[in-house]
């Protein structure tokens, strides 16, 4: 009898060691001087407790730009000055990543510094205070106030996201920020910087020896991984659900959408990518949009759609890897337009919405997007960083390198068959519209009139456009509801 | 005759006939050099209508980057009322020709994959692509031909006229755009820097009256003696040159030159302040007349120097208003290099408007400070390996490379200023930092403003 049960403590014990969660690598070593590293965990804030909204960003702030036990921050900033040697975090619903590139010549002092950074955190008052003020000022100062395109933006998520774990802002609310101790945050750490949920990236030219030491070093968190996360699918709007958020403004800004079923994991989801960047190429004048509102029309900066998350779209060309997401949504993004033309250009990007989802693409545009999207595939990741970060996602989303997984389901794609995806996936009703005007109260009433809009232009645009709008100015708004938002309510609680 | 001498046989044939047997391409260059901050092998070649080429060979595969750098900005804009304007002639350039209309020109760049873009500052204009090493020879083709033969009509520029209030619109609530328009306006009264490259609202909104102007500028400032194409990546000059000199080689070259009004010294210390649309929080300002980039006399690299030490985040003044005292969001330092003598900035965003005189004290105090004593050896050893390290750290893809080239291309139209820059910095000496605080951190050359929200004046304030 003994002896069975030490068998069977044995046979536990190597299950146990069989199954013990190791932190997964990802290798990318090559000829470079530079090292970077991508430590990413599998845990974001989907994973903040009710009422701790923002408490996963808070948590890596503290680590990122906070001290360790040994250094404090000012010590640490000090200490990598000369190196010119930095670590930034991101942290969005489903994962958290620390990202540093170094110079070879000095990656045992940078390493050293990251480590201790992030195995051993200092947790002092001092840095919450700074970092938790932070935080609360970038929501109410510069998302609320300062930058009307990406609260447009991020409020649209909230209100697809109602109810549900992606339906507050990454960094938070007021409220729970407010609210927010170094208790909470030293717990988040315990529940989550664990072992199985790492992947550590490495590239460039580190030493043969440097992955294996990172390992070690990661596998000193507990040998766990996070509970998961149900995620419902979301409630679709009823109609078209449009908020205003009423602001001090020169012009209006526009952003609607609907969650779509599909990641980078899904088979179709390669027709949507192609769609998307037919219809609207960030930040490309080929974009679909783009050509009908700002080029033919002069109505703005330009329009462009989406089908991942893409934050900061007016800072940058290319999109941060690492925001893996479960959920996505289709959205369309109408740069601020003059009041004057905000219905115009809300019922133009309907419009064509509804013509993309009748009539598809044409087999033209499906082959120049597809020889495009081909082509451009081998310029989006170009620096290591970037490169280790697609290949972190790939491996999140399950399929293969990014590159080659594109090239090769678009090579495969059908007319028929992005037009058949963009029937399943996308539609021009029932989803959420958020505009930024001063006039809100106005616009609202204009909406709710159901009266054809005007559109004011510098210089007539070409007969066969003047011709369309008469189509456009009269297109029916199946609306649902229209509310106004005052700006001060966002992201308070 | 073995192989090699033929090709190079071939090749002087090719420029022959290109360049329609005038003078060829004055060719200048060097190797890589481990010991300067430039690591990459490069050509330079001249053109006989005075365009001039940089070719960079970076050793990343298989992708190209073209920048074609035009050394005019919003500096050129001189005349009243058209400031803003060299970036709205930048959008221009996207309406096409009449062998490539823009449909063309965009469905070319397409098939390519090639990403593009363009980008104005106060001194130049770039142009960039970047796409597969195979389509080089398309993509110098057709952009040649803009820089030549751009065609539009007054609608389409009056169309555009639009977008670019829209560019304008879009950045209205955003209170450090605010602060550099009335920052420029205070400090500068006579050279165009004292407007920033949007240009002023008012002259953005007077667009659409401006296309003869237009065509104007043009015929004055899109010549080949204000341009440098810079080819960078998977690239060898000898098989770049014949193609330039087929598509660029007969760009006339023209006549005109920016006559720039010089800015006279201030005659007093300046103050302004203002009242922000929509909630900030409070930023304050002090601005230093300094000089130009400059590659020979070290002052503004001295001036770099004490930006990186004195007003960064490793700085002492950071470590007390940010870290410690946390009476300040951010602090950070701004001193872009420039053709003509810009300004040395330190600004600093402050979480109560109650202490802003008191950050604002302690901004001078730090200005002050370095006039009398010296900086430590070991900080400024840290500054110098700081700036060394940041270089190499960006120099990261062929992109990044070309990127950070075609600044330096704007300001001297060679890779060569990088590394005089960076030798500038090597000799940095603590006495230098002295001297050069006592010379340019003075009373009467400095511009005090504050940017704050005060709800119940901006209500009253039409906006």
């Amino acid at each position: 009898m003994k002896r069975i049960l030490t068998a069977g403590i044995l046979l536990a014990i190597s299950f146990a060691l069989l199954f013990a969660a190791q932190p997964e690598s990802l290798p990318l070593p090559n000829n470079s001087p530079l090292v970077t590293l991508r430590l990413l965990f599998k845990a974001g804030s989907v994973n903040d407790p009710p009422g701790k909204q923002g408490v996963a960003a808070l948590t890596a702030a503290m680590l990122s730009r906070g001290g360790s036990r040994d250094k404090s921050y000012d010590q640490i900033v000090k200490a990598l000055f000369p190196l010119a040697a930095s670590v930034s975090a991101q942290v969005d619903k489903e994962m958290t990543v620390f990202e540093g590139t170094t110079h070879r010549e000095s990656l045992d002092a940078y390493y050293g510094i990251l480590r201790s950074m992030l195995l051993d955190p200092g947790w002092r008052e001092d840095d919450f205070r700074r970092l938790k003020d932070e935080t609360m000022n970038f929501l109410r100062i510069q998302l609320r106030s300062n930058n009307e395109e990406e609260l447009g933006k991020e409020f649209l998520y909230l209100q697809i996201y109602r109810n549900h774990p992606y339906g507050h802002h990454s960094a938070g609310t007021l409220a729970s920020l407010n609210a927010l101790t170094l208790e909470d945050l030293k717990a988040f750490y315990k529940a989550n910087y664990l072992r199985g949920n790492v992947v550590i990236g490495l590239a460039g030219g580190y030493p043969e020896s440097f992955p294996k030491k990172v390992e070690a070093d990661l596998n000193q968190f507990p040998d766990a991984t996070s509970q998961p996360v149900a995620l419902p699918e979301p409630k679709p709007a009823e109609k078209l659900r449009i908020r205003i958020i009423q602001k001090e403004t020169r012009s209006t800004a526009i952003s609607l959408g609907f969650p779509i079923g599909v990641t980078r994991s899904h088979p179709d989801w390669a027709a949507l990518k192609l769609m998307q960047s037919y219809f609207g190429e960030h930040r490309s004048s080929k974009s679909y949009l783009y050509q009908r509102i700002r080029e033919t029309r002069g109505m703005n900066y330009g329009d462009y759609a989406y089908i991942e998350y893409f934050p900061r779209g007016m800072f940058q060309f290319k999109p941060d890897p690492n925001l893996g997401r479960r959920q996505q949504i289709f959205q369309i993004w109408i740069r601020p337009v003059e009041p004057d033309n905000g219905l115009f250009a809300l019922r133009i990007a309907l419009y064509e919405l509804n013509k993309l989802v009748e009539k598809g693409m044409s087999q033209a545009d499906f082959e120049s997007t597809r020889t495009f999207l081909s082509k451009q595939v081998n310029l989006l990741a170009q620096t290591q960083s970037e490169q280790l970060g697609y290949e972190l996602d790939s491996r999140y989303y399950g399929i293969p390198t990014f590159k080659n997984h594109l090239k090769d389901a678009i090579a495969k794609l059908t007319l028929e068959d992005v037009n058949a995806a963009i029937r399943r996936h996308l539609r021009s009703t029932n989803l959420d519209v958020v505009m930024i005007a001063k006039d809100a109260a106005g616009l609202r009433k204009a909406i709710e009139s159901g009266a054809p809009s005007t559109v004011r232009y510098v210089t007539p645009p070409p007969n066969d456009v003047l011709e369309e709008d008469k189509s456009i100015k009269g297109y029916k708004l199946d609306v649902g509801s229209v509310e106004v938002v005052p700006v001060d309510t966002i992201f308070e609680k | 005759m073995n192989s090699c001498t033929n090709k190079m046989l071939i090749f002087v044939m090719l420029v022959l006939v290109a360049a329609g047997c005038s003078a060829p391409a004055k060719t200048t260059g060097t190797t890589a050099n481990d010991n300067q901050i430039f690591p990459y092998p490069y050509a330079i070649n001249d053109l006989p209508n005075g365009l001039r080429v940089v070719t960079v060979s970076t050793g990343y595969p298989d992708v190209v980057a073209l920048y074609v750098v035009v050394n005019t900005g919003s500096r050129n804009e001189v005349e009243a009322g058209r400031s803003g304007f060299a970036h709205l002639f930048e959008h221009m350039m996207f309406r096409g020709t009449a062998k490539y209309p823009s449909e063309k020109w965009e469905a070319i760049m397409q098939a390519a994959g090639a990403e593009t873009n363009a980008y104005t500052s106060d001194d130049r204009t770039v142009y960039h692509a970047v796409f597969s090493k195979e389509d080089l020879p398309q993509i110098l083709e057709l952009e040649g031909d803009r820089f030549q033969n751009l065609k539009y009509t007054e609608e389409q520029f009056r169309t555009e006229t639009r977008a670019v209030l829209g560019e304008y619109n879009k950045n209205f609530a955003d209170p450090f755009r605010k602060l550099e328009e009335m920052v420029r306006e205070t400090a500068f009264k006579t050279h165009t820097y004292s407007h920033t490259t949007m240009g002023f609202e008012k002259d953005v909104e007077n667009m659409p009256s401006m296309y003869e102007y237009g065509l104007m500028f043009f015929d004055r400032y899109y010549r080949p003696e204000y341009t440098t194409v810079t080819i960078v990546g998977d690239v060898k000059p000898e098989e770049t040159l014949p193609l330039i000199e087929k598509y660029w080689g007969g760009w006339k070259r023209g006549i005109h030159k920016a006559d720039v009004p010089a800015e006279p010294a201030q005659d007093g210390p300046k103050v302004v302040d203002l009242n922000f649309h929509t909630p900030t929080l409070p930023i304050v300002d002090i601005a230093f007349h300094a000089p130009a980039y400059d590659d020979a006399i070290n002052d503004s690299a001295v001036l770099d120097v004490i930006s990186f030490h004195s007003f960064s985040e490793n700085s002492a003044i950071y470590k007390k208003l940010v870290v410690e005292e946390q009476k300040v969001e951010t602090l950070f330092p701004q001193y872009y290099d420039h053709q003509d003598p810009y300004l040395f900035e330190a600004t600093a965003m402050v979480k109560d408007a109650k202490d802003i005189e008191y950050v604002r004290a302690q901004l001078l105090e730090t200005f002050e400070k370095l006039k009398t004593t010296p900086i430590p050896a070991q900080e400024l050893d840290d500054v110098k390996s700081h700036l060394r390290y940041q270089f190499a750290i960006g120099m990261n893809s062929t992109p990044a490379i070309a990127g950070t080239l075609a600044h330096y291309i704007g300001l001297r139209r060679t890779p060569e200023t990088i590394n005089k820059r960076y030798e500038l910095y090597r000799n940095v000496t603590a006495d230098d930092v002295t001297r050069v605080a006592q010379k340019y951190f003075v009373e009467k050359e400095r511009t005090i403003a504050t940017l704050k929200y005060e709800p119940a004046k901006a209500k009253a304030r039409p906006q």
